[in-house]
């Protein structure tokens, strides 16, 4: 059953798109395209569900040969562990819910069947890239999930923000790309094979690796962890992200929170059985930092898109560190919980801008002429600033305000949304994955007894306060308070029924309940890293891996749960268990911690944006060098420009320099020096020699033929005594021997 | 009267027939050569037909007949040809018909 | 051995046929040569009656002296102004065809005296019945039907084709 399921899970999407690609070929488009599209997704949620029970605790992949080129044979196939159906229920889950909601926001859109057919690809790259057992497959769906979020970021290309945005988005994911390619070429020199799992597979012949090749193996796993900075936005590479909410509201949701950006991580994930100490590290520090900036960067915002898009900027980085701490479970269940609460917030955004937006009647006049402004104020630099300092007015939090009454149904699932991703404990599912992270970084760190551990989760605990406190601000200036733009406070209105109903689903699977699949330790098991050791001074004592599961939080019904898992694990004695609830004391200290710098984040924001006894202006001015770094995004954007767009510039006039004088002599006096010299000599050889050895031949030719022709007299008679003496001669000579 | 007999007259005919046309300078002049030609043939048949098979059978004979017939529509076409050739070059004379010359 | 005129006759057909012949490749006057072909025709059909093909004999009469020789004389009348009417002949083209004629009929006749088979063939004179009969029979109703259709065609296509090739070309 699974090889048929999951074909009809990818054909399904592949062929929605392919029937827009083929009508598209006599420039027409099925006018039902969203239904089609939506059909596919919900076929592909069914299939996905269906395939919970087909998971097995030790699959095989099913491969067929791809291509075979010189000795090397690359295949194709399906891998589905517990993790892979799991992905593949929240990608058709949420792309469904989504391509419900795009029917009422992008009502009335000029390219509206565009839109569902991109949506279709999009799902099918996405799937394509969650059930591929090898790299090569990986990284094609990776590819594809690209150029995907290129041409949705791009949707409405007339604006010029919206096309650098695109194009910003490509090509800042590319140079991750890049990273990776090399870290699978690396793989695939070493172990002449793209395969991950199986026999042959690069996991199994990674394991039999010795120290020697350690360092190695660590610039590999961190180069291909390169290719999921870029795509999870992760700092250095995560500026796309924010201006890839030029893209419609949906997309935002579908794409630049819930899954495309999770594919970074779900590659981490997969690559975790190759992840050593270092590149581990690397993971961890990349994702914490990321976490930290991204959340205070996005304090400061008055773009709801925008804060939205940085705190899934942090968010990301959440998980790449629960990863990067050898937190593979807790990783991948805040993807999960993620890709749910952020959907539901992005949809909400969506429905509040949808709300502000009925009275730019659907026409995208207004930003157009907005867009223009900012181009020409930006000028050619566009490419870097797409982000373009000016906010549309209708997605502006200051333009907002009391929204609460006018939009009941959009206001209680945004504010379970945010209740869940501020970690507000035990009944939101936000909570559960969050604190699972903290708790794996700070076992791990009292475990190893490490440094860079403790540092870690400080950050990850302060980011996390600062998570509630941004959250919680977006939730007060939008719903809360008294309406700041009457006009546009007068035109709100709540959404139609196709958008409240995804979003009141996605309010229910931000409560706890996706959490039965994660806590199922018969379910996902994490795979084992053989490569990564606890440093020498790590204080590994028996009691502490007891107590832990004896003490860990037996209150929500789970704890015999764990204990098996940490009883199975203990046979590996360098190996580290999983972080979510797996370290007794350390998971206690972090839940506590967490339960109050959330409840910390959630109190400042309520002093400052609604009962307001404290200004956030004057708090700005008090810090305003820290309060512009925010503001700046911590001058990122004028980092590239002002460096590595100037210093391409720079090293590109060079270049042409070098190639208008240095190449360009080169080849001129080539030129003139075969013109001048060589041709003449050459021309005399022709004229001389070949042209007289022809001549010669044509002249022979000549002359035989002249003399030959004479035979054809054109006298019958001469031929026909021709032919009877040679027939006499002949008879003679016969007769005669 | 041998059979020798006839095939030495045959072949005295035959051979005449190729003198004629080798030598005649005359379209109709090859024409009756290749008259004679056929005449030898059909003698033969004959010929052979009486000496060297069962006196009842006579296909040798007919095979001369069709000989004739054959040696009619030659003569048809070749008359036909003459006059086309007349027609276009103004004479019968085998050597000045030669546009084919090399 | 009882005297008869048989082998007078035959040796006059044959002389007969081969001294017109000889006329008929050598003389000038192409008219002449016509009429001298006409005697050898009847000459060999003189021959065919003494091979007791006398249905054969009369077909040669019919065709050859009816048919052809007729054909003829009219292509002679039709082409020949009266320069036309003798024949050029080059003495080296003379010559070289005598020599080539001459070779070859010594070759014919050194296989006709040299086959064993064909020696010692002689005729016993027995009268053999009328062969106008059999040979409709074989033409009509036996192993010959499907050449006497094939050869019906033939004359067809060659009369069209003579009738075609003979006329004056239309041009448009």
């Amino acid at each position: 059953m699974v090889v048929p399921l999951i074909s009809l899970i990818l054909l399904c999407p592949l062929a929605a798109f392919a029937i827009f690609g083929l009508l598209g070929l006599g420039n027409r488009s099925f006018p039902r395209q969203d239904y089609l599209s939506t059909a596919a997704m919900l076929i592909g949620l069914v299939c996905s569900l269906l395939l919970l029970r087909e998971v097995v605790p030790d699959p095989v992949p099913h491969t067929v040969k791809w291509i075979s080129l010189g000795g090397v044979t690359f295949s194709m196939g399906f891998h589905l562990d517990s993790v892979t159906v799991i992905m593949l229920i929240v990608v058709t889950l949420v792309s469904s819910l989504v391509h419900i909601f795009s029917m009422g926001y992008m009502h009335g859109d000029p390219r509206y069947p565009r839109f569902f057919a991109y949506l279709s690809l999009f799902s099918f790259s996405m799937l394509f890239l969650v059930v591929s057992d090898n790299l090569l497959g990986i990284y094609i769906g990776w590819e594809l999930v690209g150029l995907c979020s290129y041409l949705l970021i791009g949707f409405w290309f007339e604006k010029d923000s919206a096309a650098n945005a695109c194009k910003k988005a490509f090509l800042t994911t590319r140079v991750g790309d890049v990273g990776m390619f090399i870290g699978m070429m690396m793989l695939f020199t070493k172990f002449k094979t793209l395969s991950l799992y199986g026999e042959g597979g690069i996991f199994a012949l990674a394991a039999s690796l010795n120290t020697e090749d350690m360092v190695w193996l660590s610039i590999a796993g961190v180069l291909i962890f390169c290719g999921a900075i870029g795509k999870s936005a992760q700092v250095p590479l995560h500026t796309w992200l924010p201006d890839a909410m030029e893209g419609p509201t949906p997309v935002s949701a579908l794409i630049h929170a819930a899954t495309m950006v999770a594919a970074g991580v779900y590659l981490t994930a997969r690559m975790f059985p190759i992840l050593t100490e270092t590149s581990s590290l690397v993971i961890a520090y990349i994702g914490g930092i990321t976490a930290l900036i991204a959340a205070t960067i996005a304090i400061v915002r008055f773009d709801i898109k925008r804060v939205l898009a940085y705190s899934t900027i942090s968010q990301l980085g959440y998980m790449m560190l629960g990863i990067g701490a050898g937190s593979y479970v807790a990783g991948l269940f805040h993807l999960t919980t993620h890709a749910f609460f952020k959907a539901l917030l992005f949809l909400g955004s969506g429905s509040v801008i949808h709300a502000f937006h009925a009275m730019h009647a659907h026409g995208h006049d207004d930003e157009h002429d907005h867009a223009h402004d900012d181009h020409d104020a930006h000028g050619n630099q566009d490419l870097v600033h797409a982000h373009g300092s000016e906010i549309p007015p209708d997605q502006d939090m200051r333009n907002m305000g009391g929204l609460r009454h006018k939009m009941p149904i959009t206001f209680v699932t945004m504010l379970i949304a945010t209740l869940s991703i501020s970690g507000v404990p035990f009944v939101f599912s936000g909570f559960w994955s969050k604190d699972a992270i903290l708790g794996g970084v700070l076992g791990r760190a009292m475990e190893w007894n490490s440094v860079h551990h403790y540092l870690l989760f400080g950050i990850a605990l302060f980011a996390a306060g600062i998570t509630a406190f941004y959250m919680f601000r977006l939730i007060f200036m939008t719903f809360f308070g008294e309406p700041r733009n009457q006009e546009m406070h007068d035109m709100a209105h709540e959404s139609p029924m196709s958008m409240t109903v995804p979003l009141l689903i996605l309010a229910v699977l931000s409560l706890p309940i996706v959490n039965v699949l994660w806590f199922n330790e018969n379910y996902v098991k994490p795979p084992e890293q053989p490569h990564l050791h606890a440093p020498q001074h790590a204080h590994i004592s028996p009691d502490i891996k007891t107590d832990k599961a004896k003490m860990t939080l037996s209150l929500f019904g789970i704890s015999e749960a764990v204990a098996a898992e940490e009883g199975g694990n203990d046979t590996h004695g360098a190996h580290v268990d999983e972080g979510h609830h797996g370290h007794g004391p350390a998971h206690t200290i972090a839940m506590v911690l967490s339960i109050f710098v959330a409840g910390l984040g959630i109190l400042l924001s309520w002093m400052f944006y609604h009962r307001r006894s404290l200004s956030a202006e004057s708090v700005a001015t008090t810090f305003r060098p820290l309060y512009n770094l925010f503001w700046h995004k911590y001058y990122f954007d004028e980092f590239y420009d002002g460096v590595l767009v100037a210093l391409t510039v720079w090293k590109a006039r060079l270049f042409a320099q070098f190639d208008g004088t240095i190449v360009d002599g080169i080849v001129n006096g080539v030129g003139t020096v075969t013109r001048d010299i060589l041709a003449v000599f050459i021309g005399i050889f022709d004229n001389r020699v070949v042209d007289g050895l022809v001549n010669r031949v044509a002249e022979v030719t000549w002359a035989i033929g002249g003399r030959v022709r004479r035979i054809q007299t054109g006298a019958i008679q001469t031929y026909l005594f021709v032919v009877l003496a040679g027939i006499v001669l002949l008879i003679l000579i016969f007769r005669v021997l | 009267m041998t059979l020798q007999h006839y095939l030495v007259i045959s072949a005295i005919l035959f051979t005449l027939g190729i003198f004629a046309v080798l030598t005649r300078r005359n379209a109709i002049s090859i024409l009756m050569g290749i008259e004679l030609i056929l005449n030898s043939c059909n003698l033969n048949f004959a010929a052979f037909s009486r000496f060297m098979t069962p006196p009842e059978d006579i296909s040798g004979q007919v095979i001369a007949i069709f000989g004739i017939v054959l040696a009619a529509a030659e003569a048809a076409v070749f008359l036909a040809i003459i006059l086309a050739i007349y027609r276009e070059f103004g004479s019968i004379r085998p050597n000045e018909v030669d546009t084919l010359k090399g | 051995m009882e005297f008869t005129l048989k082998p007078f006759i035959f040796y006059g057909f044959a002389l007969m046929t081969i001294a017109s012949a000889l006329v008929v490749v050598t003389v000038r006057n192409i008219v002449h040569a016509a009429f001298s072909l006409m005697v050898t025709l009847f000459g060999v059909a003189g021959l065919y009656v003494f091979l007791q093909a006398d249905f054969l004999a009369a077909t040669q009469v019919i065709v050859y002296v009816g048919g052809i020789l007729v054909l003829i004389l009219f292509g002679v009348m039709m082409t020949s102004g009266r320069l036309e009417m003798r024949i050029h002949i080059e003495r080296g083209q003379l010559l070289l065809g005598g020599v080539v004629a001459l070779a070859l009929l010594m070759l014919l006749l050194t296989v006709i005296a040299n086959t064993p088979a064909w020696k010692n063939l002689t005729d016993d004179g027995t009268e053999l019945p009328p062969t106008t009969e059999r040979i409709g029979e074989l033409i009509l109703n036996g192993p010959f039907l499907l050449p006497f259709e094939v050869v019906s065609v033939l004359l067809l296509v060659a009369l069209i084709g003579a009738a075609l090739i003979s006329r004056k070309e239309v041009r448009d």
